[in-house]
C-alpha cells in the first residue's frame, strides 16, 4: 500500500526529531503516520543491528483517551514490527492491566507503551520513573481532540512536561512530542497547548483526505400536522424501519439515555420482528451487556443499536453501514464524529440520517450540511488553572520521588494550563496542602504533605494507597446496582433518581419496565413489570447545548428560508435548484411565522411579545444555544426588573428563551438595545444569576479531583464511614469559614466560563448591538416560541430574602 | 483577557449573634427552641443538644482532607454562648456527642470542659460514641447506654423502632433531620429542622459540618426551620 502524502510529511518531521500534531480523519491510517516515524528513528540509529536489539528500553509512549482502543492498536503496532522482523515489545497499561504484567513493565519497560493519561500518572506515582523515561524518543498523544478541553487533557499537559524536564535535567535531550487529532476548530491552539512544555512551535501536518458525507433529513409526510415539539419523533418511527432492513447494521444515535429507552421500545413495538436483532447502548447499562453489544455489532449480527454518546468513540465498527441521528446533534463536530461512523473506510461514503424531534430542528439538517461543506467546526477550548488537577498532580509527586517548589513551579508555569498561575495562587496550594487551610495550631494533626529537607512529600503509606485509588479526572455520578430480586444484574442507575422512587413505582432500564421492590445494601432490588406506565429517568448529562458555529448556521438558513421565499411566492411553484429540501418542506411553517410574526434575517434578532390567558410572554431568539440562554434570561430579566418590579417565570431551549410575567413586560423600540448591551455584563450576572447553585454543582467534580472527598476503599469500608461527606456539605463550610479557598473559587470560574460561557455571551451581545432588533406583537403563539412553551424549564428570579422566600413558599410545603 | 478570574461572591464572616430563642409548650413544660440547634428546657434547667460531631474535623485532617477547622472552634463557641444564655444546670447530649477515636480537637474540649466545672453532662450514647469509658469518666460525662428517662420526658439517640411509652415524649437526634421547602418550578431548599410529632422529636445536628436527611412531617406535626440564623415555623 502507498503511503499518503501526509504520513511521509510526518514521518520526515519525527526523522528530523521535530514535533508536532497530525490532522487526519480516523480510518486514514494516523495511527502508522506516527508510529512508523518511531519506528524509521530507530532503524535509522541502529542501521546494522536494528533487527536484533532487543531490551532498548521504553522508545515510544503512546497515550490514548480510551482504553478500548488499546488492544486494536497493539495489535496493529504488533503486526509492523512482525513484518520488519525487529525485536521491539508493545505493552499495555490501563485499569484493565494485571499486577503481574505491570511487574514485568517495571522489570523490563516495552519499546513500546500504550497508556491512558491516569495510567500515566500513576506511573509518575511510582518510586524511580525518571529512570523509565531516560531512553523515550516519542510521546504520542491519540485523539487529542477529544482530551484538550477536558481535565484529562490537563493531566496529559502535566506528565509531557514532567517527563520532557526528566531527561532534561539528566541527559540534556528532550523526546519529541506527537499530537494526532481529528479536524477542530482551533487546531494551531490544540498544538500550542500540547506542546507548551517542549517550548517549540512544531509542525501541523495534514491529511487534507476529504470524507464524502451524505446526509438525507427523515421528512414528515404533512408539516402542518406534525407536532410542534416534545414528541422525540416518535412519530416518524415508521420510517426509520426501512432504513433499518435495508442497511447491513444501523446505529441510532439519540442524545439522552432517557430518550434512548423510549427509541428501543418503539422501535420494537413498530417492529416486534427485530426483536433480538437491536441492541441498546448507554452509559447505564452494565458494562458486560455494552462489551456484548459492541462485539455482537463487529461480528455483525446486530440489525440495529440504539445509543447515546456512549458510542461516540471507540473502535471501528465496520459492519456499520448507517447511521440515523434522532434529534439535534448540537455540533457540527459531533454530528461529523457520528456520521464517520458508517464507512469506515478512506474511500467509502458515510451515509447519515437526520430525523428531527420537532419540525424546526429541520432547518438544523439544512445548517449541518452547510457547515460540512465549508468545514465550519468548532473549537475545543483547553482548561486553565484546573487547581483541583493541580493538587492532585502534586500529590502523585509527593508520593514517588518529592518535589522542590522552587524547581517545580517554572515547569508547571510551562504548561499552556498554567501559565497565568501567580506566585500567590502557587503559595495558597502549597499551604493548602502542607497546611491544609485554616486551623487550630497546637490541637491540628493535618497530615498530608510533609517537607522534609525541602522536599515535599507524601510519606504515611495510608495516604500514599489512597491517593493512588483516587488519581483520575472522571467523576461518575454515585450510582446504585439495579438486581433482580432473584438475582441477576440489570445495570446501574443514579442514586438520586433511585432515592425518588417509593416501593412499588415502575421505571425503564437497559429497555425492560421495572418494579422497584426494595433498597438494599446499596442495591435497588426489583422485578419485572409489565405495567404500561413507567418513569423514564431523565438523566442529567447529554444536556449538550447548541454549537455557537452551528448557530451561526442556523441563523443564515432562516434568512436564506426567508429570502428565497419570496423569490418562491413572486415566480413559479417550482422550487429553485440548491433550495435545501428541508426549507422547501418547512414553507408552510415558514409562511404562519412570517404571517403572525416575522421570520429573522442572520442580522436581525425577533423579539416577540404575546399576551395569552397564562399572562405576557417575551420570546427573543439569538439561537445561542440553552446555556447562554439560561444566563441571558436571568440577565434581562434583572435589567427589566430595574426599570419597574416584576417577577418573571423563565423557559428556554437551544433557539431562544422566554420570560413569561403577570403583569406587561416593558420592552420595547426605545429600551431594547439597552436592555440588550454588554457594559456591566460581569455585575449583572453577579446579581441576577444563582451562580451559588451552580458553583455547588461544579464543586463536586473538583472536590472530588482535588482529594476532598473520600469515596473509600475495599476492605475499609467500616472505618472510612466517619471520612464521608457530601460536596454540597463541603461547600457550605468552605463558604463560611474559607471563602478563599482555591478550590472553592474554581467552581465559581467554572460555572462562569462553562456553565454560562461568559465569552459567548459576551459575544452575542456585542452581535445584537450591531444587528437589527426586530420586536413583533403576535395575536397567538408562533411556530418559533411553540417549542420553547413545551421544551418548558422554568427557574423564577426573585429578588427576595431567602427568608421571605421561605415564608412564601411554606405554603406549597413539599410533602 | 484570557485567565479573567471570575469573583467568588463574598460572604460575611461569621457574626456569633443570639437572637430570642422561640418558646414551645410540651407535656405542659416550657421549652426554648434556639436557632442555633438546641433546646433549653426551662423546669429542669437543662439544655438539650444532639449530633454535636466534636472531633470531626479534626478526624478529616488527620486523614489529609483539609476541612477547615474554624467550623469546630465556632461549633464549640455557638455551645458556650448557648450556656452563658440560658445559664443551665444540666446539658443533656442526645448521642454523637464525638465523632470518631480520640484526637487532638478532643483535647480542645477537655480543657473547654474544665471551664464549667458545674455543669452535669449526660451522654445518650450515640452510634459515633466509641470512646473507652474512662475517657468520659475522666472528662466528667455521665454516659447512659441507650435511654435516659427525666419525666416527662425521654431521651434516646436513633428513634429506630423504639415503642412509645405511655405518658412520656421521646427526643431523639441521630438522622440530622432536613425539611425541604419547594416552590415554582425548580426551587428546592433543604433546611435543617426541629421536627415535633405526636409523642417524639427529632432534634438538628448541633455540628454545623453534618449534612441533613429529610423529613416528611405529617399533619399536625410541628416543623421548626433553620433559616440563617432565625427559626421558621412551617407548620
Amino acid at each position: 500500500m502507498r503511503p499518503f502524502a501526509f504520513q511521509e510529511e510526518a514521518w520526515q518531521h519525527i526523522v528530523h526529531g521535530r514535533s508536532g500534531v497530525v490532522n487526519a480523519p480516523t480510518g486514514c491510517g494516523k495511527t502508522f503516520s506516527v508510529f512508523l516515524g518511531a519506528l524509521i528513528n530507530f532503524i535509522n540509529a541502529h542501521p546494522d543491528d536494528y533487527k536484533t536489539r532487543s531490551k532498548n528500553g521504553l522508545q515510544l509512549l503512546w497515550i490514548t483517551p480510551l482504553r478500548a482502543l488499546a488492544k486494536d492498536i497493539g495489535r496493529a503496532m504488533e503486526e509492523v514490527i512482525t513484518e520488519l522482523g525487529m525485536q521491539w515489545k508493545v505493552g499495555i497499561r490501563n485499569g484493565d492491566t494485571d499486577i503481574a504484567e505491570r511487574q514485568k513493565q517495571k522489570r523490563q519497560m516495552p519499546e513500546a507503551l500504550i497508556i491512558t493519561p491516569e495510567s500515566l500518572h500513576l506511573l509518575l506515582a511510582q518510586k524511580g520513573y525518571p529512570q523509565l523515561f531516560q531512553s523515550l524518543r516519542i510521546i504520542a498523544v491519540d485523539e487529542w481532540h477529544e482530551l484538550l478541553g477536558s481535565k484529562r487533557g490537563v493531566q496529559v499537559e502535566l506528565a509531557v512536561s514532567r517527563i520532557v524536564n526528566v531527561q532534561r535535567q539528566r541527559s540534556n535531550r528532550q523526546p519529541a512530542v506527537w499530537g494526532i487529532s481529528a479536524t477542530i476548530g482551533n487546531l494551531d491552539q490544540a498544538r500550542e497547548v500540547l506542546l507548551a512544555p517542549l517550548g517549540t512551535k512544531g509542525e501541523l501536518v495534514k491529511a487534507n483526505i476529504r470524507k464524502d458525507i451524505v446526509l438525507e433529513s427523515i421528512l414528515p409526510d404533512e408539516i402542518e400536522k406534525y407536532p410542534w415539539a416534545g414528541h422525540l419523533g416518535l412519530k416518524l418511527v415508521h420510517k426509520v424501519i426501512p432504513i433499518i432492513q435495508n442497511s447491513r447494521t444501523t446505529l441510532i444515535f439519540i442524545n439522552t439515555r432517557g430518550m434512548s429507552e423510549t427509541w428501543y421500545q418503539s422501535l420494537l413495538t413498530a417492529a416486534p420482528d427485530l426483536a433480538g436483532a437491536i441492541a441498546l447502548h448507554h452509559g447505564s447499562i452494565e458494562q458486560e451487556l455494552r462489551i456484548w453489544v459492541e462485539e455482537a455489532l463487529h461480528a455483525a449480527k446486530l440489525k440495529a443499536v440504539v445509543c447515546t454518546a456512549s458510542l461516540d468513540l471507540g473502535v471501528d465498527f465496520r459492519p456499520v453501514e448507517t447511521v440515523i441521528q434522532v434529534g439535534s446533534p448540537k455540533g457540527v463536530a459531533r454530528f461529523l464524529q457520528r456520521a464517520g461512523r458508517s464507512g469506515h473506510r478512506p474511500d467509502e461514503v458515510s451515509k447519515i440520517y437526520f430525523l428531527p424531534t420537532h419540525s424546526l430542528e429541520l432547518v438544523e439538517a439544512a445548517a449541518l450540511k452547510n457547515a460540512i461543506e465549508e468545514n465550519f467546526i468548532e473549537s475545543r477550548e483547553p482548561m486553565l488553572l484546573c487547581f483541583d488537577v493541580l493538587i492532585q498532580y502534586l500529590s502523585t509527586l509527593a508520593i514517588s520521588e518529592g518535589f522542590i517548589p522552587e524547581e517545580l513551579f517554572p515547569e508547571l508555569k510551562s504548561t499552556y494550563c498554567y501559565r497565568d498561575m501567580t506566585e500567590e495562587e502557587w503559595g495558597q496550594i502549597l499551604q493548602f496542602i502542607t497546611a491544609g487551610g485554616t486551623a487550630l495550631q497546637q490541637y491540628d494533626e493535618f497530615r498530608k504533605i510533609e517537607i522534609i529537607d525541602g522536599v515535599y512529600r507524601i510519606t504515611s503509606r495510608r495516604i500514599a494507597m489512597r491517593h493512588r485509588m483516587h488519581i483520575g479526572t472522571i467523576v461518575s455520578e454515585a450510582m446504585m446496582k439495579v438486581k433482580f430480586v432473584s438475582g441477576g444484574f440489570i445495570g446501574v442507575i443514579e442514586e438520586w433518581f433511585i432515592s425518588r422512587l417509593s416501593p412499588g413505582e415502575v421505571f425503564t432500564l437497559a429497555g425492560r419496565n421495572l418494579e422497584l421492590v426494595a433498597i438494599k445494601d446499596m442495591t435497588a432490588l426489583v422485578r419485572k413489570s409489565n405495567a404500561k406506565k413507567s418513569i423514564v429517568p431523565s438523566w442529567q448529562g447529554g444536556r449538550m447545548p447548541l454549537s455557537a458555529n452551528l448557530g451561526k448556521k442556523l441563523r443564515e438558513k432562516f434568512n436564506e428560508a426567508f429570502e428565497k421565499k419570496y423569490r418562491f411566492a413572486n415566480t413559479t411553484n417550482q422550487p429553485e435548484r440548491g433550495f435545501d429540501i428541508e426549507l422547501q418542506v418547512l414553507q408552510p411553517l415558514f409562511k404562519l411565522q412570517e404571517e403572525l410574526s416575522h421570520v429573522p434575517r442572520a442580522n436581525e434578532l425577533l423579539i416577540e411579545q404575546i399576551e395569552t390567558k397564562d399572562g405576557f410572554h417575551l420570546f427573543v431568539y439569538p439561537f445561542e444555544g440553552r446555556l447562554v440562554h439560561e444566563a441571558m434570561a436571568a440577565i434581562l430579566a434583572y435589567r427589566i426588573s430595574r426599570i419597574t418590579p416584576i417577577t418573571f417565570s423563565f423557559a428556554m431551549n437551544d433557539y431562544g428563551f422566554e420570560l413569561l410575567s403577570d403583569q406587561p413586560i416593558p420592552v420595547d423600540d426605545s429600551n431594547v438595545y439597552e436592555l440588550f448591551t454588554a457594559d456591566d455584563l460581569l455585575s449583572d450576572i453577579q446579581r441576577s444569576v444563582n451562580s451559588t447553585e451552580m458553583a455547588k454543582r461544579k464543586f463536586r467534580d473538583i472536590a472530588v479531583i482535588g482529594g476532598l472527598i473520600f469515596q473509600g476503599y475495599p476492605g475499609e469500608q467500616k472505618k472510612a464511614r466517619h471520612l464521608q461527606s457530601s460536596a454540597s456539605l463541603l461547600f457550605n463550610v468552605f463558604s463560611e469559614y474559607e471563602p478563599h479557598n482555591l478550590l472553592l473559587r474554581q467552581s465559581y470560574q467554572e460555572v462562569f466560563d462553562q456553565q454560562m460561557e461568559e465569552v459567548r455571551l459576551r459575544q452575542m451581545l456585542q452581535r445584537i448591538q450591531s444587528s437589527k432588533i426586530v420586536i413583533t406583537f403576535p395575536q397567538q403563539l408562533t411556530p418559533f416560541c411553540f417549542p420553547i412553551k413545551v421544551d418548558s424549564m422554568r427557574e423564577n428570579l426573585t429578588s427576595e430574602k431567602l427568608e421571605d422566600r421561605v415564608r412564601r413558599m411554606q405554603a406549597q410545603l413539599d410533602r | 483577557m484570557r485567565c479573567a478570574r471570575f469573583p467568588a461572591p463574598a460572604f460575611p464572616p461569621y457574626i456569633c449573634t443570639m437572637l430570642v430563642p422561640t418558646p414551645y409548650k410540651l407535656m405542659q413544660q416550657q421549652l426554648w427552641l434556639s436557632a442555633d440547634r438546641c433546646i433549653f428546657w426551662e423546669e429542669e434547667k437543662t439544655l438539650i443538644v444532639s449530633d454535636l460531631h466534636f472531633g470531626k474535623t479534626g478526624h478529616f485532617r488527620k486523614y489529609g482532607i483539609a476541612v477547615p477547622q474554624s467550623v469546630y472552634k465556632n461549633d464549640l463557641q455557638r455551645l458556650v454562648h448557648q450556656l452563658q444564655y440560658f445559664q443551665p444546670k444540666k446539658l443533656i447530649v442526645v448521642g454523637d456527642l464525638f465523632h470518631s477515636s480520640e484526637n487532638k480537637e478532643l483535647q480542645l474540649f477537655c480543657k473547654w470542659r474544665n471551664d464549667f466545672p458545674s455543669l452535669e453532662i449526660h451522654l445518650v450514647k450515640g452510634n459515633h460514641d466509641i470512646l473507652h469509658e474512662d475517657w468520659y469518666r475522666e472528662a466528667g460525662i455521665c454516659v447512659w447506654d441507650e435511654e435516659l428517662s427525666v419525666p416527662p420526658f425521654h431521651f434516646r439517640h436513633d428513634l429506630g423502632e423504639a415503642a412509645p411509652i405511655s405518658g412520656r415524649y421521646l427526643f431523639s437526634g441521630h438522622i440530622h433531620p432536613g425539611v425541604r421547602i419547594k416552590g415554582m418550578g425548580k426551587q428546592s431548599l433543604c433546611l435543617p429542622c426541629f421536627y415535633f410529632a405526636q409523642n417524639f422529636c427529632v432534634l438538628p445536628a448541633f455540628s454545623e459540618f453534618t449534612g441533613t436527611a429529610r423529613i416528611d412531617p405529617e399533619n399536625g406535626d410541628a416543623v421548626f426551620a433553620i433559616v440563617e440564623k432565625k427559626l421558621v415555623q412551617l407548620q
